[in-house]
């Protein structure tokens, strides 16, 4: 008989831990914390640790996996993740989001982004699960460690098909910022159309961003970083931008230095190429 | 027993006096002359051979793989150890093994250009968009084909603009292209598709409002249905949201009123120019009784009491000079009409079920008519029940079969293609008629 995989094993190690850290997200996820919910005062919580998380690389953007979307961006409860801006008095949330990082992997850039934009929402979207309950379990801890100052109280992510149901999510014009680091490549030609940036997909990247909002792509994979800027450059409703502008901009900066793959591409001494692109305003219609 | 396959669609002129029905790859013709005199008035079939498209495929792969060991092989050594040289791998050719799925050579979507002149039909075997010329006079073929667009995937529906040029095609990787008829066709396609979901796409329409501009609606397998302006397909419109399944079928007119429908228990009427959700229909009691075994979920995703169900909107048309709409649930024997009372509000009430003796595989409106063509496979040893035309009396305000038009349609159809090899079939040999209840999702994928 085939072993069962270690996090299926109820003897193992991986098994207890994640069930531990289930049983926390379910009951910290969504609960607005600041001192007085603290258990204890000043009780930490230990960064989760990626090795108990672990799983094949990839996910099939294609196939159907179990997934929950809100059936329009109406639909969508924000204050599940982000409580702290939720107006107690009328349940209407403060702030919507306006930063989506797509494909956001460990959340790396999101826990840069979130002190350097205060102001601003931001949401990670990655389709591997326990990725995911990883960058969850990495936002309570660090919500929870920072809670006197209400620390990263503005990221989150979201288990999700970003190249199926963005437009579920975010209205028209509702983001400012779209961030694509080191996608999977799918270097194979007949694969193209499951890459992420593809010219039918950039039309509803256009709908969700607002004029003058900037996507972001960075990759260490020279073919997909030019196949990027072909279809961006090629794209009526984008424009790129120059290495000037590239250099002044923080977001840059963060995106080279703070993600996980930005950091093993750093060690193994690779290239990272960046490409920045403005929205451009849509045009009269025909 | 051999039997004539059904028929698996049917496409009516505006007078009335042209039907076209599709079995298995072939296209048939008839005229209608008086309630009891219908003219068999031609047949095309699809006679494509696919072996050769796809031993070009082969050759052309093998060719790129040889190349790539070729390369392979400057840099490493080009002798084995001994000295002799290396002999080139030989490139395998892949041939379907036993109990491979059959493969079915499909017509589908016919469609009339606005001046019916032409006619627009997809077909399966090489992916293709065809383009026949009609010539309503001729005695014994109105069709002849021109033209053949072939595509990448498999066009799964298609539209053509008021202009009776530009055809959009929509395919079941998500693409939607655009082409004009006008042209000739590439030897090999080059074309970027115009806008694209990453879903299966099931119905597009093209459409004008009252300003002359152009939309695309497309519907797809994720609930989806997206508005974008055409010729700047680059700029979505809107999505219209409320579907929690699949959408399979959507109509829509210049009045703003778009009806969609699939996998929901219900029928949502739109205004496609501001978005709203006008109305929704639920029409999950008035099936029930309709429903069968062919309703029960998939074993895997059954339950042990098996009894999940699971249903379908087939198809939704609306009549184009009546205030009403039809629609029927895929497997089972009736359609359902329902009223738009107050066309702008969009508000839909139950008119009437339409019941048929077999299951109905497909249905098609034409001004005051609706058609609709059944599984007839099981019937008696003289074959009837082919297709139904139904029409609305407008002294009792119902809709009524037309028994006798509808008989002697099934009469001509036994007179003429009776003995044709390639229009029979055995009973357990017909092409699978319900597609669209597989289109359902159950989340099967975890990680």
């Amino acid at each position: 008989m085939k072993a069962k995989p270690l996090s299926q094993d109820p003897g193992s190690k991986r098994y207890a831990y994640r069930i531990n850290k289930e049983e926390n997200r379910k009951e910290l996820k969504h609960v607005k914390i600041d001192e007085s919910t603290l258990v204890q005062e000043g009780q930490k919580i230990d960064l989760p640790k990626k090795r108990y998380y672990r799983q094949r690389a990839h996910s099939n953007p294609f196939s159907d996996h179990q997934l929950e979307y809100p059936v329009s961006p109406q639909d969508m409860d924000w204050s599940k993740l982000y409580p702290y801006y939720k107006n107690a008095e009328n349940g209407d949330m403060i702030k919507k989001v306006t930063i989506a990082d797509i494909g956001c992997g460990f959340g790396g850039l999101m826990i840069d982004l979130s002190p350097a934009f205060p102001d601003d929402l931001i949401l990670g979207m990655e389709i591997r699960v326990q990725v995911t309950n990883y960058v969850e379990d990495r936002i309570i801890a660090l919500r929870n460690n920072t809670a006197s100052r209400h620390g990263f109280q503005n990221i989150n992510v979201l288990r999700g098909n970003a190249m199926k149901f963005l437009p579920n999510f975010f209205g028209k014009g509702q983001l400012s910022k779209m961030f694509f680091c080191f996608p999977d490549p799918h270097f194979k030609q007949r694969k193209h159309k499951a890459r992420i940036i593809t010219n039918t997909l950039l039309s509803e990247y256009a709908y969700v961003l607002k004029e003058g909002g900037i996507v972001y792509t960075i990759t260490d994979v020279k073919d997909l970083h030019e196949w990027m800027v072909k279809h961006l450059e090629e794209h009526p409703l984008f424009k790129r931008l120059s290495k000037e502008w590239e250099e002044n901009d923080k977001c840059v900066e963060i995106m080279r230095n703070a993600t996980e793959e930005g950091k093993k591409v750093e060690r193994k001494k690779g290239d990272k190429f960046v490409a920045c692109f403005i929205r451009l305003p849509t045009p009269t219609i025909l | 027993m051999t039997i004539i396959h059904p028929l698996q669609n049917t496409l009516t002129s505006r007078d009335g006096s042209l039907v076209f029905a599709i079995i298995k790859n072939c296209i048939l013709g008839f005229k209608y002359q008086s309630i009891n005199h219908w003219e068999y008035v031609g047949k095309w079939t699809d006679n494509f051979d696919k072996t050769q498209e796809v031993k070009k495929d082969i050759v052309k792969e093998q060719q790129g793989q040889n190349s790539e060991i070729e390369n392979e092989n400057k840099n490493k050594k080009l002798k084995s150890n001994k000295g002799d040289s290396i002999a080139k791998t030989e490139v395998k050719v892949p041939s379907p093994g036993i109990g491979a799925p059959p493969i079915y050579s499909y017509i589908r979507n016919l469609r009339f250009t606005p001046d019916e002149s032409r006619l627009i039909a997809c077909a399966d075997s090489d992916k293709s968009v065809l383009i026949f010329d009609v010539d309503k006079t001729s005695k014994d073929n109105v069709l002849r084909l021109t033209k053949r667009f072939s595509f990448p995937k498999r066009p799964n529906a298609i539209s053509i603009a008021e202009d009776g040029a530009t055809v959009t095609v929509a395919d079941k990787f998500g693409d939607v292209y655009s082409i004009d008829i006008n042209s000739n066709p590439e030897e090999k396609f080059t074309q970027e598709p115009i806008l694209g979901h990453v879903s299966m796409l099931t119905d597009v329409h093209m459409i004008k409002d009252s300003d002359g501009h152009q939309f695309i609606i497309s519907s797809d397998r994720d609930e989806h249905i997206k508005i974008s302006h055409y010729p700047q397909c680059f700029i979505v419109d809107k999505w219209l949201f409320g579907h929690k399944h699949f959408v399979s079928s959507i109509c829509c007119d210049k009045d703003y009123l778009l009806l969609s429908a699939g996998g929901d228990d219900k029928i949502f009427a739109w205004n496609w120019k501001t978005g709203e959700n006008l109305y929704t229909f639920d029409y999950s009691n008035l099936i029930k009784p309709y429903l069968n075994d062919q309703h029960l979920a998939p074993p895997r995703f059954q339950n042990e009491d098996n009894d999940i169900i699971e249903f379908a909107v087939s198809k939704i048309v609306k009549l184009e000079n009546l205030p009403f709409v039809a629609f029927f649930v895929e497997a089972t024997k009736c359609i359902i009409v329902l009223e738009l009372s107050e066309k702008l509000r969009g508000n839909l009430a139950f008119k009437q079920i339409i019941t048929f003796p077999y299951n109905v595989i497909s249905l098609s409106a034409q001004k005051n008519e609706l058609q609709v063509t059944l599984d007839n496979k099981n019937s008696s040893d003289v074959q009837n029940n082919f297709a139904k035309f139904i029409q609305y009396n407008s002294n009792d305000r119902k809709f009524v079969v037309n028994d006798e038009k509808s008989n002697n349609f099934d009469n001509t159809i036994i007179k003429s293609v009776k003995g044709d090899s390639n229009l029979d079939t055995k009973e357990e040999d017909t092409y699978p008629l319900y597609n669209i209840s597989s289109l359902r999702k159950h989340g099967e994928h975890y990680s």
